[in-house]
């Protein structure tokens, strides 16, 4: 006979809200978390002793083996103190220092979630950005990407601060603010220090992958405004993290955007139709309009330009300046990922857009 | 028994119509000398080519089109600007019951409202089309300018290496060939 405990007992409501919060970590199926979402239930005025209990379990988790998963894994090199460490994401940093922190705001908007139709009911939830921890927004990321192949609902997610707001969100999916050209690109800064830092080095695959995908898929844009603003937007999100990632000593974290390069670059005669060749009829009336718009396309090979000057930073840097050990770390970093090849052939497909060419 | 009255409603509008284009690029300009050394000797090139100098920039302007350059930063741009003074006249008419009252007043008016909203889409064709030829005559003058810019900065160059080969020595032999675009300097030390 088993002595197996019997199996805890919450309510509907929280009983939703636990198949939702597995949809959106992963393990749980799609389709009873997209089931769930979609229904609208009374909002208990507190949870069960026993739901907390499971929620603070599943977030623990999930939370910790999403990260684990995604890149945390890989042994590595970051940067801890301004020098490079060696190993899995738990072996770069004691584990004490790993540890996620909810606030009461990721209960309040798993309630808000599973009481509410978010199309459909407004005012959407909403919390104050700066009151919300990294791992609450890691959670918000989680759900953002579980919905955004729902488009309505992507759109009614990020009309909300804490998703409009949150810069993993603009980083891992900034083609989709494209539509919102006025935005503001939000700050950084919570990512690039501890633990937020330790989310970002464990989602560089996640990034990288998010970005290729972006570049490799830019031909098929036949919009020539679409394709316009997403390049903007890439723009303006590649200058305001890369700015942030040098301000904090941290550009082992801008990783992922030298490893797309190098993916995308791999051939070394790729021509600009691979990123423009899918834009339909003439374009704009003026040249300079439809200059613009090419231009915008190559917008991430744009970025060698601001790793060339990292390069050269680095290079000038002496034995006893405090920046050593760091800029040995980036000059590594060009090494491996073959920068000055990448960067030269960067170069070769922005001049093939630029009707001005002068050398 | 009713009278029909033709109504007769002439429009006349005069537009001044303006249209741009640009481009702009930057010279890559190789540090052979200091800076200022360098944007001295692509003033001087441009200079020699018919531009002049205006706020620190050389500008040359010509049938319409403003070349700029920046020597110090080499900020490039071609601008073409075209303006136009259309007068566009149309006329309409309609058929009312009678020649001065209320209905007449009626139609007259929207035999107006017809006349200048053809005379708007007139003036956006006119519009269009002068932005279509500001465009081209941009398109067309580009592969010039990159020529002469191109032949300017080869010229600076060449000059630099000149200069920067006094420095360094006495210049025993100067050899240039146009056509190869190679310049061979001997230099005693």
């Amino acid at each position: 006979m088993s002595d197996a405990p019997p199996p805890k007992s919450v309510s509907r409501f929280e009983a939703n809200l636990l198949r939702i919060l597995r949809f959106f970590l992963k393990p749980g199926p799609a389709d009873q978390g997209l089931r769930h979402i979609h229904e609208r239930l009374e909002r208990p005025k507190c949870l069960s002793a026993t739901a907390v209990e499971l929620i603070r379990d599943s977030l623990a988790k999930g939370c910790v083996l999403y990260l684990a998963r995604v890149g945390g894994w890989k042994r590595d090199r970051f940067l801890r103190d301004g020098k490079p460490n060696f190993g899995r994401l738990w072996e770069r940093s004691p584990v004490e220092k790993l540890t996620l922190t909810f606030s009461k705001y990721a209960v309040d908007f798993l309630m808000w979630l599973t009481a509410h139709r978010p199309k459909e009911d407004r005012p959407t939830w909403t919390a104050d950005i700066g009151e919300l921890t990294p791992a609450d927004q890691l959670l918000l990321f989680l759900t953002y990407d579980a919905l955004r192949s729902d488009a309505d609902l992507a759109a009614t997610l990020r009309s909300s601060s804490p998703f409009g707001d949150n810069a993993l969100l603009w980083l891992a999916h900034p083609n989709d603010f494209a539509g919102e050209v006025h935005a503001r690109v939000p700050t950084f800064g919570m990512w690039l220090t501890e633990p937020g830092s330790f989310i970002l080095e464990a989602m560089q695959p996640v990034l990288e992958n998010r970005w290729l995908e972006i570049e490799r898929t830019k031909g098929q844009i036949g919009d020539w405004a679409q394709l316009n603003q997403q390049g903007m937007i890439q723009g303006r999100v590649i200058e305001a993290f890369t700015h942030a990632v040098n301000a904090a000593g941290r550009r082992d974290l801008a990783r992922f955007l030298l490893a797309v390069m190098s993916r995308v670059l791999a051939s070394p005669d790729m021509p600009a139709t691979f990123w423009t060749g899918g834009l339909q009829g003439a374009g704009p009336p003026r040249l300079a309009e439809r200059v613009e718009t090419q231009r915008n396309a190559l917008v991430v090979l744009r970025a060698a330009d601001r790793f060339r000057t990292w390069e050269r930073e680095a290079r000038a840097s002496g034995y006893l300046d405090d920046d050593y050990a760091a800029s040995k770390f980036w000059l590594g970093e060009c090494e491996r990922f073959d920068f000055n090849t990448i960067a030269d052939r960067a170069q070769r497909v922005l001049q093939q857009v630029e009707p001005l060419r002068i050398n | 028994m009713s009278r029909a009255y033709r109504i007769r409603v002439k429009e006349a509008v005069t537009k001044e119509l303006s249209a741009s284009d640009e481009v702009c690029a930057d010279l890559e300009v190789l540090e052979i000398l200091p800076g200022d050394q360098m944007a001295g000797l692509l003033a001087g090139q441009l200079k020699a080519r018919g531009f002049t100098e205006r706020d620190g920039k050389l500008l040359r302007s010509q049938d319409g089109v403003t070349v700029s350059v920046d020597p110090a930063t080499g900020e490039v741009s071609v601008k073409t600007e075209k303006q136009e003074q259309v007068d566009l006249k149309t006329e309409k008419e309609g058929w009312g019951y009678d020649d001065i009252g209320p209905q007449a007043q009626h139609v007259r008016k929207q035999l107006s409202e017809q006349a200048k909203q053809e005379l708007e889409r007139r003036a956006e064709k006119q519009q269009e089309r002068l932005q279509g030829e500001a465009t081209e005559q941009l398109e067309k003058v580009l592969g010039h300018v990159r020529k002469e810019l191109s032949d300017a900065v080869n010229a600076v160059t060449r000059e630099a290496l000149k200069q920067k080969a006094a420095q360094l020595g006495q210049i025993k032999e100067i050899s240039e060939d146009p056509e190869a675009g190679s310049l061979t300097i001997k230099v005693e030390v």
